[in-house]
């Protein structure tokens, strides 16, 4: 299946509109999962990677990672080829612990943030406190008026997953701050 | 070099001229010169006319209150601004600017003939003198007030410019960069605090710019202010803006700036924003906003010429520029004292300086003896002469509250000082209490509702060692509050200029009262009397006596004025001033520009659209669109010549004929998921679900807990433990906030969740009667006959390879399946299906035709055909509500003796006597068009439209009782006439759904 570009009016490219590197990422899977925490361990298992406790925090694998949204909440991320493998591991325990797992990779495009200024060029629309979000760890907040994830890879590397509707607006935004940096004012 | 600018003194460049225009004509000034100091250093005072009065105007101050010298400054097409202030402006090569106010020129105006006239712009005067004949109100005396009131011109153009916007954490953030300021920042800066430190200006240093002569630590002021920044340059830990004012002081510690950024270039860098709004968290926040200079009121004090002894002051020290060439100085406070000192040390003629209190200190006395300064004791000032600029003073001597014969003094120069006001703005947004300092007669900070900490002038403390050490010691409170251990440093102060003084209400004079022009507010020309009047017409609370007067009520929010208002209110009243109250300041600081409020919502960016993944191809097929909520949807497909009735019966047409595709992506989905999804649905919902089989949908009615529908939608059932939730498109988020409310408040022991997945799938519905000849080749894993898949029915296979959730479903009463597929696939799956559909002449339609097509079937459209006030029954979906389940969200209420009474407005039909007449949405109904106005109103059109399939107009209305007025007449009157129609069902084609079964 030829996968159709999401983003009507952009490419799929970096975006040098400025010091900061923005790039849209390539399709994911990605997976809603409520569970009550007592279920961790299953879950745990079952997903292949230890489901952070902490909201906020963000565990990885080689190629799976997991990130705490709430106090029931997590967000599964994993290569595009693993959507099935996935759903069939918690099919398998969800008679001992039932959860809520749910396909959210096309409600959400991602973006990777890259550079000295990328802390910068987020606060232009982000009320959190960047510096109280560790490398390795995620919020959801706003962005401007639109919801999003925001992660925090290293000090100089994020990753904004934005609902597919409120993408342009996002987007848009990050071209016209990262033009402003650009001017030096 | 201008006549009036001493080579080499003050902080200005003097090696660096720049060249400016102002009305039209080329001045010269230095690099550092505002437009005021430029102006004064060529020996001009005059800047603008006043508001009401069209007096004659200068500079008053050297800072952001000025409430005189108003300009407009131009930077090209769209970049006029008007109400700039002079005294804050920076020059700089090329800036045109204009004076304001003024016709045919400011020397000589017209409008200058109100000030003859004054007698009838007394206070309250558009209550009074524009009252009769009523009439005249709107047509002649609005729009002349307006036209001859007002100051700028508003600009008329698109802002060209682009405006930004930041959000900031720090540790500690200070207001002010005065000693006091800088004295925290360097505590709080050393203890390692995340510091930010603010200042309007466009370089740090507050006073100590004005008074270079102080010696801090063994240094000289400007190298301890260079020293100084230079160290808190050099901490990574602060932060040093500079043209930045804290406009707004908000909840949590959250404070608003507004930093200016190309105002003041000749050439500006590419995508360089004009302005940045700043939302600051502070953890703690220093205040150090120092004091505003307060006027002496007397007749004729705002004569260009007559300014503040502080701004005189900060001409001299600070541009190099001499105000005037001979000076008289008037007060009531040592500080003008020094003023003086400075001007005839820098060579300025000082005639005079009188003092309002009998006792000055001898040193001061010595001091002016010294430089042959005449010293005039117990003195007032009861007037000045002079038309475009101050000739001269008349001072008379006070004993014992007796006023002696004038004596005139001639000058070019008034320099006043009627004391010190704490500058409270940012404080009092916050509601924190003030203090009334009987003593000094001013209002100090009192209880704190935020954590912060004022410092300095603003607190009452007077003079640079006690602002230094102030200020260090806040810094520090400051930053252990926030975590951080400190060390308050020294800041021992040589040459100090300490002192005090006293505060007036209108200064004793020997001329009439009734004829004295002087002025409280100059901003929005307020006098003495006109305060004095409103009293005597009633006005008590200084609230009231604001809003008659106007005084305090112009741009600059009364920072030279409120004080001298209400001191002479609560004189007048006969009563303290806490007892007649301050007014209470409110965000902005000083006049902010609507585009650092609206940062980077402009043009395309202006607001948030939401548009689907086929809302591309809607575009390149020119569609029309409509907003919903905040989606923007495809409204209809105009073929070219078309207009949207006939684009909109054809779609009709063409659908219920053969086939029609729909984007129904924009509707709310929710995942409903867990062995307690049935439970939870049951709860919700009207409907029952337990009996509802895997595989099959139901339409579910969500009500609020006040039994009124709040939403519907069709809801499959995937499994025993999964449901798949539809929405109205504006009510997914508040449906799914509810659900969520509910499980999390009422039912957190359900083992249930919810993820909204409304934008995972792309929706695309369609509809005719060959809508399963064109998919069938489509699917796989799923029989598509009547039989294996019936209406309301549902399965996840695949269509065109694609993983799809199909149901089959219709919201036209016509064969149809909605084919939800993972978004990314969606225009893909369009543009297959719509090539595939040209054999049977597929028409895509918008949601004009999805409304007709539903309309003619009946069914409601939740918002539209109901307002939040709608049961079920009233509804006609009675049947949507199970009958014998326990409970559900709204059903205790559905009993209430109101939702259960006769006469409740229901859905009816409606079709006109004329078939051609088309009904308007929202109009009224009566009974009887020939009862007496105003008419008893029965009810409203909820949906009106033309129906192509029954060649006649259709509508729906809720009106009282209506099942039992079928066909009955009613009426609609509408402005030119009374319509008739009668009353019918609600289901206009096909009533027996025979074309669902096709």
């Amino acid at each position: 299946m030829n996968v159709q570009n999401p983003i009507q009016f952009e490419p799929i490219t970096a975006a040098h509109s400025g010091p900061v590197e923005l790039t849209i990422l390539p399709e994911a899977t990605r997976f809603n999962l409520r569970i009550d925490p007592a279920g961790l361990a299953a879950a745990s298992t079952a997903f292949g990677v230890d489901l952070p406790e902490r909201i906020g925090g963000w565990a990885e694998s080689a190629t799976r990672s997991a990130i705490c949204l709430g106090p029931d909440e997590w967000v599964l991320l994993a290569e595009e080829t693993d959507r099935q493998a996935i759903e069939a591991s918690f099919a398998g325990i969800y008679s001992d612990v039932p959860h809520s797992l749910t396909d959210i990779s096309d409600r959400e495009i991602a973006i990777e943030i890259t550079g000295d200024r990328a802390a910068e060029l987020l606060t232009v629309a982000c009320p959190r406190n960047l510096d109280a979000i560790a490398p390795g760890s995620g919020v959801r907040t706003l962005f401007d008026s639109a919801q999003v994830v925001l992660y925090r890879d290293t000090s100089d590397k994020f990753r904004i997953e934005v609902w597919r509707s409120f993408f342009p607006h996002v987007w848009e935004l990050l071209i016209i701050a990262n033009k402003e940096l650009a001017s030096g004012l | 070099m201008t006549a009036f600018r001493i080579p080499g003194k003050g902080r200005v460049n003097h090696d660096t001229a720049v060249r400016f225009r102002f009305d039209g004509k080329s001045y010269g000034g230095v690099e550092g010169d505002t437009v005021a100091s430029a102006l004064l250093a060529n020996g001009v005072h005059l800047m603008g006319r006043s508001f009401k009065y069209h007096r004659p105007r200068g500079p008053v101050t050297a800072g952001s209150e000025e409430p005189n010298a108003l300009i407009g400054t131009s930077r090209g097409k769209g970049r006029f601004e008007p109400n700039t202030r002079a005294t804050v402006q920076e020059i700089y090569d090329g800036l045109k600017a204009e004076s304001q106010n003024k016709w045919p020129s400011l020397n000589f105006d017209i409008g200058a003939v109100n000030d003859r006239l004054y007698m009838l712009f007394s206070a309250g005067f558009y209550y009074k003198t524009f009252m009769w004949p009523k009439s005249f109100w709107d047509r002649v005396y609005e729009p002349v007030i307006r036209a001859a009131a007002g100051l700028g011109v508003s600009p008329s153009e698109p802002d060209p410019d682009s405006y930004a916007s930041r959000y900031l954490h720090c540790d500690v953030l200070i207001v002010g960069a005065g000693p006091a300021g800088l004295a925290a920042a360097l505590t709080a800066g050393r203890s390692g605090s995340d510091v930010v430190i603010v200042d309007e200006h466009t370089e740090m240093g507050g006073t100590l710019l004005s008074e270079d002569q102080v010696q801090i630590a063994g240094q000289s002021a400007w190298d301890w202010l260079s020293a100084t920044l230079d160290e808190l340059k050099g901490m990574n830990n602060v932060r040093l803006m500079t043209r930045t004012t804290a406009i707004g002081y908000y909840h949590q510690n959250m404070v608003a700036l507004s930093q200016k950024l190309t105002d003041h270039l000749a050439a500006v860098p590419g995508n360089a924003p004009r302005e940045r709004m700043w939302r600051v968290r502070a953890n703690q926040v220093v205040l150090a906003q120092g004091a505003i200079e307060r006027p002496l009121v007397f007749d004729g004090n705002d004569r260009p010429g007559v300014m503040f002894a502080g701004a005189a002051q900060t001409y001299l020290n600070r541009y190099g520029v001499k105000v005037g060439e001979r000076a008289v100085i008037v007060t009531s406070h040592d500080s003008a004292w020094y003023c003086a000192f400075d001007l005839a040390d820098a060579g300025v003629a000082v005639a005079a300086i009188a003092d309002t209190r009998d006792e000055i200190a001898p040193e001061f006395a010595q001091m002016a003896a010294d430089k042959g300064i005449e010293v005039l004791k117990g003195h007032t000032v009861s007037s000045t002469t002079g038309r475009l600029r101050v000739k001269s003073v008349l001072v008379n001597p006070v004993r014992n509250g007796k006023v002696g014969a004038s004596r005139t003094i001639d000058c070019d120069a008034l320099l006043m000082c009627g004391g010190w006001t704490p500058s409270l703005h940012l404080f009092s947004h916050t509601k924190g209490s003030l203090n009334w300092d009987s003593e000094a007669e001013v209002f100090l900070p009192g209880d704190k509702t935020e954590a912060c900490h004022i410092a300095g002038a603003g607190r009452g403390l007077w003079g640079i060692a006690r602002a230094l050490e102030d200020g260090a010691n806040a810094g520090s409170e400051a930053a252990i509050a926030a975590g951080y251990a400190t060390e308050v440093g020294l800041y021992p102060v040589e040459a100090d200029r300490t002192g005090g003084g006293v505060t007036h209400k209108e200064l004793p004079s020997d001329r009439d009262a009734g004829k004295a022009k002087a002025f409280i507010d100059f901003q929005n020309d307020v006098t003495a009397k006109d305060i004095r009047l409103a009293v005597r017409e009633g006005m008590r609370s200084i609230e009231h006596v604001k809003r008659y007067t106007t005084n305090g009520m112009a741009t600059d929010q009364g920072k030279l004025s409120n004080m001298n208002g209400l001191t002479i209110a609560a004189d007048a009243v006969g009563k303290e001033a806490p007892k007649v109250g301050l007014t209470t300041f409110r965000p902005p600081y000083t006049p902010t520009s609507f585009g650092t409020f609206a940062g980077y919502h402009k043009d395309a960016h202006f607001e948030l659209t939401r548009k689907t993944p086929i809302d591309g191809w809607a575009e390149e097929n020119e569609a029309a669109f409509e907003p919903v909520s905040l989606w923007r949807r495809a409204w209809y497909f105009p073929l070219s010549g078309e207009d949207m009735h006939r684009a909109v019966a054809r779609e009709c047409k063409a659908t219920r004929q053969s086939l029609g595709m729909f984007d129904a992506s924009t509707l709310g989905k929710i995942e409903v998921s867990g062995p307690d999804a049935v439970e939870f649905m049951n709860r919700m919902y009207t409907n029952p679900w337990t009996k509802l089989a895997a595989g099959r949908c139901r339409y579910g009615l969500l009500l609020g807990e006040d039994g009124y529908i709040r939403d519907d939608g069709v809801i499959g059932r995937l499994s025993q433990d999964k449901f798949h939730v539809t929405t109205t498109t504006g009510g997914a988020a508040r449906v799914l906030n509810m659900m969520e409310d509910y499980l999390q408040t009422e039912w957190p022991d359900l083992k249930v969740w919810l993820t909204s997945t409304t934008e995972q799938w792309a929706t695309i519905a369609l509809n005719g009667p060959n809508a399963r000849k064109l998919i069938e080749p489509f699917v796989e894993g799923q029989d598509l006959s009547e039989e294996a898949f019936p209406h309301m029915s549902v399965s996840e296979c695949k269509v065109a390879g694609i993983p799809a959730r199909l149901f089959r479903i219709s919201f036209t009463g016509e064969l149809g399946f909605e084919i939800n597929v993972p978004a990314r696939y969606g225009r893909e799956l369009w543009e297959k299906l719509y090539e595939a559909g040209q054999q049977y002449d597929v028409c895509p339609y918008g949601t004009e035709t999805m409304h007709v097509l539903r309309a003619e079937k009946g069914y409601i459209i939740v918002g539209q055909d109901t307002d939040g006030t709608v049961t079920p029954d009233d509804a006609g979906i009675g049947w949507a509500v199970g009958k014998k389940k326990p409970d559900f969200v709204g059903m205790r209420s559905l009993k209430r003796p109101d939702l259960v009474a006769e006469g409740r407005k229901q859905l009816v039909g409606l079709l006109t006597d004329d078939p051609k007449t088309l009904l308007e949405e929202g109009a009224q109904i009566v009974a009887d068009p020939k009862q007496p106005i105003p008419m008893k109103m029965i009810g409203h059109v909820t949906s009106s439209y033309w129906s192509e399939a029954l060649g006649r107009t259709i509508a729906l209305a809720v009106v009282e009782g209506g099942r039992s007025r079928m066909g009955e007449s009613l009426h609609i009157p509408m402005p030119d006439r009374v319509l008739s129609a009668k009353v019918t069902e609600t289901v206009f084609y096909d009533p027996e759904g025979e074309r669902l079964k096709a």
